[in-house]
Parts: structure tokens; C-alpha cells; sequence
């Protein structure tokens, strides 16, 4: 009798495992299939439009070659350069700020805190058209569209400081004080004792402020219209999707595709640890 | 102080002398110059302008940049910030009063104007026409869609009946694309049984109204075509050249012309678009026809001005117009290219040729019209294909309309009442109805003495009664009443 029931819970946990894991099986097949499709479909060659198939009969590198060849490089450069200026002003931009709200006690640290916080819940592309009559009478637009993008993620950063803030809370202060006791100034505070310690939220902020204008269409758009020298991935690769191109660039596009997803894909994969501890990390204590 | 006046007029008439010398003679130059051409026009627009620079006998250099803009997004494109957009750049021209709307495109001048008339097509020069003025030059006129077929499917003998066509991908489990959730491609059917929209617009580029009557007798009929199609499993709601994945019957343009024969190869088939039957009545499948223009972005600089235009007449003169055809395959505007052999031994050209029978021009149409347009056949589609079901989804489109710009005749020729009315402020046009030249308020209304209000026709001021305000002497429950004919009004006590 014993023994049997026992068989039958084995045969349960069997059975409802089973069915979990072709459960997860079909969840991650349909979530892949996407990404394995626009790399195999960046490989065929043998025809440069849409098709009703998914492995190609030629494969090759063509598409990456008609890449190389097209304008593709200078859009991946602008991205580039966008993103990377904007990891590392904005995490030192929002590192700074959140180590002063979280350490120092001042007047209109609360009202400042609460302003911001209201500032934040409007979203960012009210101020679009404005942003841009700003830039253009700056001349960042078009051909310096890149510097313009720059200066717009940047400029706003320091609002997102909650959740860097959230973590440096939860570090004691007795650390801090430990340090100045010992004659460091706030600065080696920050740079010697928190930061070390706040590990997973740095890279958490460089990561974040990395993929914002990695992405960037709308704005990006905006700034650089019709001049190809200053689009990004985004906006170039869009322009390709029109009626009477997709049928030439569609696996052009594709390969575009890959290649952008590279850099992004790196970077998670050698970060990932600190990601989630990031994430986690900073909703200890708001 | 007499003395000082008179020098100084006739040093302004001594520098207004010679800006106006400067502007005649000194054309001659070299002009910095963004022009916005498709991605697949670039190059052969940059040795356009270098042939332009080496053969014009005025003098005029040409520094070009030359941008990748596809001409369906230069409106979008411009409209965003028009003193930093192209000079010159290509166009759809469904874009054209939106344009002139955001004070992109030069009024052409009676030589330029001239140039486009006489060389041009009748369609292309419509196109870049707005009230009596011209605003763009015709670089092509193939904008416009017929049907790319698979020989192996759909045998030649079927081609010309919409029924056989879908009976033959049925049989053979192939699709028929056909962009019908677009507003540009299911209109065909509407043209097609004598239907019309036109949209009118000032000399200015505004609409100032709509003539259209898809929601009628012949309206129906399209619709029940439309239902045909779309009530097929075979139906596919895409423009793409989907040979590949599937499809035997594809209508688009001659833009896919190379994919699509690329993809069918020895059963590449092309004609034009089919008829449909109705009540035993055949109905062939109409289109729109449209151009694309080459529109020039006013200056400050009058000089670069003239420039620019002379350029534009380069790029669009007969020579360049064959190029385009032979490089990409564009169908020209310019009537001696139309002749020439480069376009008549184009296959995709010669069935726009043939659809051309059956096309309307498309005119200027107000933007917010193609959303509107569209739905019709998403409502067809949920319908049972019953008369009155189609017929609803006919006056859904209808009223969208209206919504929009309340300018059906009905209601440019209808009289309401308006002021201090049954609780309104002049901000609301109460419902009248006519009986020949009288019309009556459809309700009573309880006025206060004091009350004034007057009857307007088509919602508008230019005919409204009477002359001064109507006010009310004694408090009461009225109807309205107008006489059209005499203008006068008077009030009738509500029983």
C-alpha cells in the first residue's frame, strides 16, 4: 500500500513536470523563433525579398557585405558613440546625484525630490518639439545630430535617481562616518567606500542608460530628419522599410538586425549577474 | 530736410536697381543644394546634377548633397522643420497641399508653369496643380497599381474575371494579395462602378469641401465585389511581391516589377486589373493613378531661387525622365517619353497602360480621408455580404465623413438655427427640415424674451438669416420658421 502511493506520487511529479516542461518548451520555442529567423533569414542569398520559407537555400554573407557597403556603418557609429557618451555621463551624472540625496541633508532636499519625481511622471516626448527648436537653433540637428543626442539623454538623467538612491539607503552610514573620521572628503566617500560596494547598481546604470538611446526612434527621428549622416540603426534602417525597397533590403535588414543586436547582447551576457542583483538590489529599502 | 528725403529715394531707387540687375544677369554661380531623391535614385540624381552642371549654358554650378528620403515620407519629413529641409526633393503627390499648407513648395512662374504644362501628361499636370497655380514639376506618372499573376495558377483566359481568378488560387491553395485595407487600393472597386470622391480645395491648398458618393446604389455593388475577394480564405491584405511565400495573384505597382519577375520567372504573367460581376452586370476594377513631383522648397535668395528651378527643369526634362525608366523602371510624365522604346517594351508598363483606361487622376485629398476610407473594408468584411449589412457599412463611412468635415450637400445645403437657443450660446446648430422653401425648427424651443438667433446655411455665415440678429419680444415655446426664398423668419407658437 505504502509503496504503492509512493509510485503514484513519483508518477505525478512526473506527469506534472513533464507537462511544465513541454509547457516552457513551446513558450521558449515561440519566443526564439523570431531571433532564429531573422539570423538565418540574414544568411540567404539566394533572393533578396520576402519568402515563404525559413532556411535558405544559399547562404552567405552578402547581406553583411551589402551592410558594410551602405550607409549602415556610419548609422552603427552614431549609435554608438550616442550610447556609449550617454552610459557614462548619465551613470556619473545619476550615481552623483543619488549619493547627495541619499547622504546629505539640505533645505529643499525633500520638495527637490518630490518636484523631480513629478517632473518624471510626464512623459519625455511632450517636450519633443520644443527640444528640437532648442537644438536646432544650437545647430545640433541633422548632420550634428549626434552631439544633440547626446546633450538630450543627458540632460535629464539625474531625475532617475530613485533607484540607485534606494541602494545607497540601504548602505550604513556608519561607514561613511567611519571614513571622514579617517579624513576622507565626501568625494573619496563616494568613490572608495559606496561605490565598491554598490557594484550591481552601477553596472544596472550603465546598462539602462546604454540601451535608451540604443533604441531611440522617436526622438532620434525627429532630430536627424532626412539626413543620413546623422540617423541612427533605428531611423536608417527604418527608412528602408518602404513599399518600394523592402522587396531589395528586406534580408539586408535582417542582417542589420543581427549586428545590432550584438553589442546589447554582450553586454547582458558579461553583466547579467550584477543585472538582476541591481535590480533587485535597489528595491530593498525606497 | 526736402533735400535729404529726395537723396535718400533716390538711393533706394539706385540699390533697388541693382538687386534687380543682380537677379537678371548674375545667375550664374555655384549654389549649395540639399536635394532628397529615393535611396535607389541617389546616384543616378548626383550624375543628374553633374551633367546639369556641365551642359547649362548659364553659368550655374551645382553643389549637391543628395539625401536618401523616400518620397513617401519628404511631406512628413519637410512639415517637421521646412528652413532646415531639401531644396529640392521628390514627392508623392497626395503631399502637395500639405506642402503648400506649410509653405514648402515655390509657386511655379508662367515660363516654369508653361514648361510643365506643355511637356507633361494630362494626369501629372493636374497633379501638381492647386487652385489655378502649378507647385511642382512631374517626374513620373506610374503610381498606380495592376495585377502581377503566376501563368501556372491563373491561365491566361482567366485574367479579365475576378471570379475565375479566385476560383483558380482556390483550386490550387494559393493566396491573391491584394492591399485591400488601404484606402488607395480599395477605392479601385468604387471607381470601378462610376463612383467619385473628390475633394475641393482653394487656391491656397485648403479643402473647403468633399463631393462623394460611395454610399449609394453603385457604392453597393463595389462593395458586394469587395465582399467577393475578401470572403475568400484565399484573400491576403498585402501589397508585398509575396510570390514567394505563397501567393499567385499580387496587385501592386511597377515598383515590384523586378522582384516579382525575378520571383516568377517563366510564369511571370502581368495585366490589367480584373472585372467583377454583379446582377449579370460586369464591373472592371478601377484605380487611382498618381505622380510623383519634384518640388522646389522657396528661397530666400531669389537668384539660387531661379537656380534651383532651372535644375528642377533639368531633372524632369525628357532625358532624365528615360533614364529613370530604364535604371528603375519608372513609368515617365513627360509626353516624348512616353513614346520612347525604353518604356514601351516594359511589360509592367504597358498593363499601367492599360489599367490608365480605367484609372481616376488621384486628385488632392485631405489626409484624415484615408483612415477613414480604409475601414471600409474591415467593415465589409464582418459582414454576412447581405445588401443591408454592406449598405450599414457604407453609411458608417459615410458619417465618418461627415464627422469630419460635416460638408456632405445635404448639410452644405441645409439650414440650422443657432444663438441663445434652448440652452446653447451660438456654439451649437440646432435642426431644421424643409418643406420646399419653408423650413421648421424640428423642435420647439422655450425663448425668453430677449432670445436672439439667426438661421445659417451649411453651417457657415455667407448666407444667414435675417441680416440682424432675430430677438425674441415675448416669452414662449416656438417653432422656427424660415422662408428660404425671401429671407424672412418668423416664430410659431408651439401648440
Amino acid at each position: 500500500m505504502n509503496e504503492k502511493r509512493h509510485m503514484g506520487l513519483k508518477t505525478l511529479n512526473r506527469v506534472s513536470n513533464t507537462s511544465i516542461y513541454i509547457l516552457l518548451v513551446i513558450i521558449s520555442v515561440i519566443w526564439l523563433l523570431p531571433f532564429i529567423f531573422i539570423v538565418l533569414q540574414s544568411f540567404r542569398v539566394e533572393s533578396t525579398y520576402q519568402v515563404g520559407y525559413v532556411i535558405p537555400k544559399q547562404w552567405g554573407w552578402q547581406n553583411y557585405i551589402n551592410l558594410w557597403n551602405s550607409d549602415f556603418k556610419r548609422w552603427y557609429l552614431n549609435t554608438f558613440i550616442i550610447a556609449l557618451a550617454a552610459a557614462v555621463l548619465i551613470t556619473i551624472i545619476q550615481l552623483c546625484m543619488s549619493y547627495t540625496l541619499s547622504r546629505f541633508r539640505f533645505k529643499l532636499r525633500g520638495p527637490l525630490m518630490r518636484f523631480m519625481l513629478i517632473l518624471g511622471m510626464f512623459p519625455g516626448m511632450l517636450t519633443m518639439i520644443i527640444l528640437y527648436r532648442v537644438l536646432s537653433d544650437l545647430g545640433l540637428t541633422q548632420a550634428n545630430a549626434v552631439p544633440g543626442l547626446i546633450l538630450v539623454s543627458v540632460a535629464s538623467s539625474g531625475m532617475g535617481y530613485y533607484v540607485s538612491k534606494g541602494f545607497f539607503d540601504t548602505i550604513p552610514k556608519s561607514l561613511d562616518e567611519a571614513a571622514r573620521v579617517d579624513g576622507a572628503t565626501r568625494f573619496q566617500v563616494l568613490y572608495k567606500i559606496i561605490l565598491p560596494l554598490a557594484k550591481p547598481i552601477v553596472i544596472y546604470t550603465i546598462l539602462t542608460a546604454f540601451m535608451g538611446p540604443w533604441g531611440d526612434f522617436v526622438f532620434a527621428r525627429y532630430v536627424a530628419f532626412g539626413t543620413s549622416s546623422g540617423y541612427n540603426v533605428a531611423v536608417g534602417m527604418y527608412s528602408w522599410l518602404t513599399n518600394d525597397q523592402i522587396a531589395r533590403m528586406y534580408t539586408t535588414f535582417c542582417a542589420g538586425g543581427v549586428i545590432v543586436a550584438v553589442p546589447v547582447t554582450i553586454l547582458f551576457l558579461c553583466l547579467q549577474k550584477y543585472y538582476v542583483e541591481g535590480v533587485t538590489g535597489g528595491a530593498v529599502k525606497g | 530736410m526736402k533735400k535729404l528725403f529726395a537723396i535718400l529715394l533716390a538711393l533706394s531707387m539706385l540699390l533697388s536697381m541693382s538687386v534687380f540687375a543682380s537677379a537678371s544677369s548674375e545667375i550664374a554661380g555655384t549654389y549649395d543644394v540639399t536635394i532628397w531623391a529615393p535611396d535607389a535614385a541617389v546616384d543616378l540624381t548626383k550624375s543628374q546634377v553633374e551633367a546639369f552642371n556641365s551642359s547649362n549654358e548659364m553659368g550655374i554650378v551645382i553643389n549637391a548633397t543628395v539625401e536618401p528620403v523616400s518620397e513617401a515620407d519628404a511631406a512628413s519629413n519637410m512639415i517637421l522643420d521646412v528652413s532646415a529641409g531639401a531644396d529640392l526633393y521628390f514627392f508623392a503627390q497626395d503631399q502637395l497641399s500639405r506642402l503648400i499648407q506649410a509653405n514648402a513648395l515655390t509657386k511655379l512662374g508662367q515660363g516654369a508653369a508653361a514648361f510643365v504644362k506643355d511637356n507633361n501628361s494630362a494626369g501629372s499636370v493636374l497633379a501638381a496643380q492647386a487652385g489655378e497655380d502649378y507647385y511642382a514639376y512631374p517626374l513620373t506618372a506610374d503610381n498606380g497599381y495592376f495585377m502581377y499573376y503566376d501563368k501556372s495558377v491563373v491561365p491566361e483566359e482567366d485574367v479579365d474575371s475576378l471570379e475565375a481568378i479566385i476560383a483558380d488560387c482556390e483550386a490550387a491553395g494559393k493566396n491573391f494579395s491584394f492591399e485591400l485595407e488601404n484606402a488607395w487600393y480599395n477605392a479601385g472597386f468604387f471607381f470601378g462602378t462610376g463612383c467619385h470622391s473628390d475633394w475641393i480645395t482653394d487656391d491656397a491648398g485648403n479643402f473647403i469641401a468633399i463631393d462623394d458618393d460611395f454610399n449609394s446604389d453603385a457604392g453597393l455593388i463595389a462593395a458586394k465585389g469587395i465582399y467577393k475577394l475578401v470572403s475568400s480564405p484565399i484573400y491576403v491584405n498585402s501589397g508585398n511581391a509575396d510570390f514567394a511565400s505563397g501567393s499567385a495573384v499580387v496587385v501592386t505597382g511597377t515598383w515590384n516589377y523586378a522582384t516579382i519577375l525575378e520571383q516568377l520567372g517563366d510564369n511571370f504573367g502581368v495585366a490589367d486589373l480584373p472585372s467583377f460581376e454583379v446582377d449579370g452586370a460586369e464591373y472592371h476594377i478601377g484605380s487611382y493613378s498618381g505622380c510623383k513631383l519634384l518640388g522646389v522648397k522657396p528661397q530666400e535668395d531669389a537668384v539660387k531661387g531661379a537656380a534651383l528651378n532651372q535644375l528642377a527643369q533639368f531633372l524632369t526634362n525628357k532625358d532624365c525622365q528615360i533614364q529613370r525608366t530604364v535604371e528603375f523602371g519608372w513609368g515617365p510624365a513627360n509626353k516624348e517619353a512616353v513614346q520612347d522604346e525604353a518604356v514601351a517594351s516594359n511589360p509592367a508598363l504597358t498593363a499601367l497602360a492599360e489599367q490608365s483606361n480605367y484609372a481616376i487622376p488621384q486628385p488632392n485629398i485631405h489626409g484624415s480621408w484615408w483612415d477613414i476610407a480604409k475601414v471600409i473594408t474591415t467593415d465589409v468584411k464582418a459582414t454576412d455580404g447581405s445588401d443591408d449589412a454592406l449598405k450599414a457599412a457604407l453609411q458608417k463611412y459615410e458619417d465618418s465623413i461627415a464627422a469630419v468635415f460635416e460638408m456632405t450637400d445635404e448639410v452644405r445645403n441645409a439650414f440650422t438655427l443657432i444663438g441663445t437657443v434652448g440652452g446653447t450660446n451660438w456654439d451649437t446648430d440646432l435642426p431644421m427640415t424643409a418643406e420646399g422653401d419653408i423650413w421648421t425648427s424640428n423642435e420647439a424651443y422655450e425663448m425668453e424674451a430677449g432670445t436672439e438667433f439667426k438661421c445659417r446655411q451649411g453651417k457657415a455665415w455667407d448666407t444667414a438669416y435675417p441680416a440682424d440678429n432675430f430677438v425674441v419680444e415675448t416669452a414662449g415655446t416656438y417653432y422656427v420658421q424660415l422662408d428660404a426664398a425671401s429671407g424672412e423668419v418668423s416664430l410659431v407658437p408651439a401648440a
